[in-house]
């Protein structure tokens, strides 16, 4: 078994609202180790954002963290200090944002802005550009010498995507995290940033926590894949097992939805009817419960636990307790 | 060091391929070298008193006449653009960079300290600007310093509330969340990363300032409350030249056309520099 890297354990987060604590995470428990991918899958709003800010700890000023722990390398990341945390952000975890039309600075060419987050390195300016244009190199970029002098709106999106990729492997982290870095691409931009990050990470060895709600993606990259609804965490496991045997209702419909699975030719494209709860005012027993087909009368009463199914799948529902214990 | 000589020479390009840009550049460029050299440039000493040759119209002798006392005009108008540089340049200077840092700080810092430097700047915008002028000239007495101090204060403002409201739109903004995700200290990313995005806006908002002040300059001047005489400013050039413009209108010429001329100068010039510095406008090299 490999070394375990980034910890979430029973980790809950409120934001502090005018109408009340929105709670945004509630007991996330799951673990990334050294060299894997992991996937979260979600739809918007289910707290993706507000885990990664969490691990990071770049959250908004009326976040409070209420319990649980984010362990990097054993220790917690919520206890460091501000200094720590920073020697931290961009060496050992590094971040590849959304957008990457908004994540380059306008006005400073790229070779600058690639020179500057090498801060930490005592290399002369002229070692820090040809490491730059060498990681230009590796994110497939032609001729970067001559682009390092160029500025960002001078690249492409998918460039520019690759750049902050390239930027954020330079450092070789421990763990990247990608904030669903093929949102805002095309889908062939997407096939493309895929396999460059696939081929990164045998090169670089490190750990990716892949954000995405995009299934397909999901399935094609990563090795474990977590399942996040409204703030929690449904289910957890082996990306085939999640795929081929999803255990909690809330994944099936998930995975039913995704127009990559869909058999017959439909004017409209299924959806999962009813809303996501409001995390200011929730209601009680499982999250999910309005809108699941499958609901049981205990499914009110109580918040389903995250059990162990097998070896390394788990799922939050009170069906899979049914037939454990039927 | 050599890659930003590189870029000021583009901007200086980039600014003179621009008609406006070029006449606003020339006219910049006749004042500054004017002011700089205006000792070699004079015929006449410009405090020299003539009385037999006062109030003469132009001629070879004095290309532009003669004042009420005599002295030349021309001479005095040299002179006086070397007193308006003397004004303007660090007035706008000096309020550029107060303006910028406290703006910055306010932008970027806690709530408490924008909400203090936004009220300590309302306040100084609030006096009208001539009329603080006055009151400071009564308390200090007029020389060149005092209107330079109180052009300075009365602009950091200006500069303050450009360079906060920037900062506030860049401090959300995604690459700067990106900087911090980096781990790049508060600094570097107020010094490497915010400073480049706001300081093209500012050297614009001083370039289109400059006319403002030197016209500030040369109004006190004109109240008697500017630089004291017989120093010659473009302002009191104006005020002797309306006092006697029934008999001759050469003094008005000199003092208001330089005024004009300044004016226009720097602002076709800021207009100018306000597109080249921004790098989505630049064109590709």
């Amino acid at each position: 078994m490999t070394e375990t890297l980034l910890e979430i354990d029973h980790l809950s987060v409120d934001y502090e609202t005018a109408r009340g604590n929105l709670q945004a995470l509630r007991d996330i428990t799951f673990n990334v180790k050294k060299g894997e991918i992991v996937g979260i899958v979600g739809e918007s709003g289910c707290g993706k954002s507000t885990l990664i800010s969490s691990i990071l700890r770049l959250t908004a000023p009326n976040t409070r963290f209420r319990q649980g722990e984010v362990r990097f390398k054993g220790s917690n990341l919520l206890q460091l200090s501000e200094r720590n945390m920073r020697d931290l952000r961009g060496d050992d975890i590094s971040i590849v944002f959304q957008d990457p039309m908004q994540t380059h600075n306008p006005v400073l060419s790229i070779g600058r802005q690639m020179v500057d987050i090498q801060h930490r390195s005592k290399a002369s300016k002229s070692e820090k550009l040809s490491k730059a244009a060498h990681m230009l190199g590796a994110v497939g970029i032609p001729d970067p010498e001559a682009r390092l002098t160029q500025f960002p709106h001078e690249f492409s999106g998918g460039m520019r995507q690759r750049i902050a990729i390239a930027m954020a492997l330079m450092s070789e982290p421990d763990l990247l995290i990608a904030d669903e870095p093929t949102t805002a691409l095309d889908a062939t931009l997407e096939v493309q940033i895929i396999e460059r990050l696939q081929k990164l990470q045998q090169e670089f060895h490190c750990a990716i926590l892949f954000i995405s709600h995009h299934l397909g993606v999901i399935a094609e990259l990563c090795d474990r894949v977590v399942v996040m609804y409204a703030g929690a965490v449904v289910e957890s496991g082996d990306v085939r097992e999640i795929f081929h045997n999803p255990k909690h209702p809330y994944t099936r419909r998930l995975i039913d939805c995704d127009p990559g699975h869909i058999k017959e030719r439909a004017r409209v494209l299924p959806t999962i009817p009813g809303e996501v709860p409001d995390l200011a005012n929730l209601p009680g027993g499982c999250i999910f419960r309005d809108r699941c087909d499958q609901a049981l009368p205990q499914c009110a009463v109580d918040v389903p636990p995250l059990e162990q199914l097998t070896e390394g799948h788990q799922a939050a529902c009170w069906l899979n307790q049914e037939e454990v214990h039927a | 060091m050599s890659k930003s000589r590189s870029e000021l020479s583009q901007i200086i390009h980039g600014v003179a391929r621009d008609p406006l840009g070029l006449m606003g550049l020339i006219i910049v460029g006749t004042i500054v070298v004017c002011a700089i050299f205006a000792v070699w440039i004079v015929p006449y000493d410009p405090i020299a008193m003539n009385i037999k040759d006062r109030l003469q119209g132009p001629s070879m002798t004095h290309l532009l006449g003669t004042d009420q006392l005599g002295r030349d005009t021309f001479s005095r108008v040299v002179m006086g653009g070397q007193v308006a540089l003397k004004v303007a340049l660090p007035a706008v200077f000096g309020a550029m960079v107060i303006g910028l840092t406290l703006g910055m700080i306010a932008g970027y810092g806690p709530k408490w300290l924008d909400n203090l430097l936004m009220l300590l700047f309302d306040t100084i915008r609030s006096f009208p600007t001539v009329m603080f002028a006055l009151a400071v000239v009564a308390l200090v007495g007029p020389s060149l310093q005092t209107v330079v101090v109180v052009v300075m204060a009365t602009s950091i403002p200006t500069y303050g509330r450009v360079a906060r409201t920037q900062t506030l739109t860049l401090r959300n903004s995604e690459f700067i969340l990106a900087e911090r995700s980096m781990g790049a200290s508060m600094l570097r990313i107020l010094g490497v990363h915010m400073l480049p995005n706001i300081i093209g806006v500012l050297a614009v908002l001083a370039a289109m300032d400059i006319p403002t002040v030197i016209a500030l300059e040369a109004g006190l001047s004109f109240l008697g409350l500017g630089v004291k005489p017989p120093t010659p400013s473009w302002g009191a050039l104006l005020k002797d030249g309306y006092a006697l413009i029934r008999q001759t209108p050469w003094l008005v010429v000199g003092g208001g056309l330089p005024i004009i001329l300044a004016t226009l100068g720097f602002t076709f010039l800021g207009e100018s520099l306000r597109d080249v510095v921004d790098p989505k406008l630049r064109k590709q090299r």
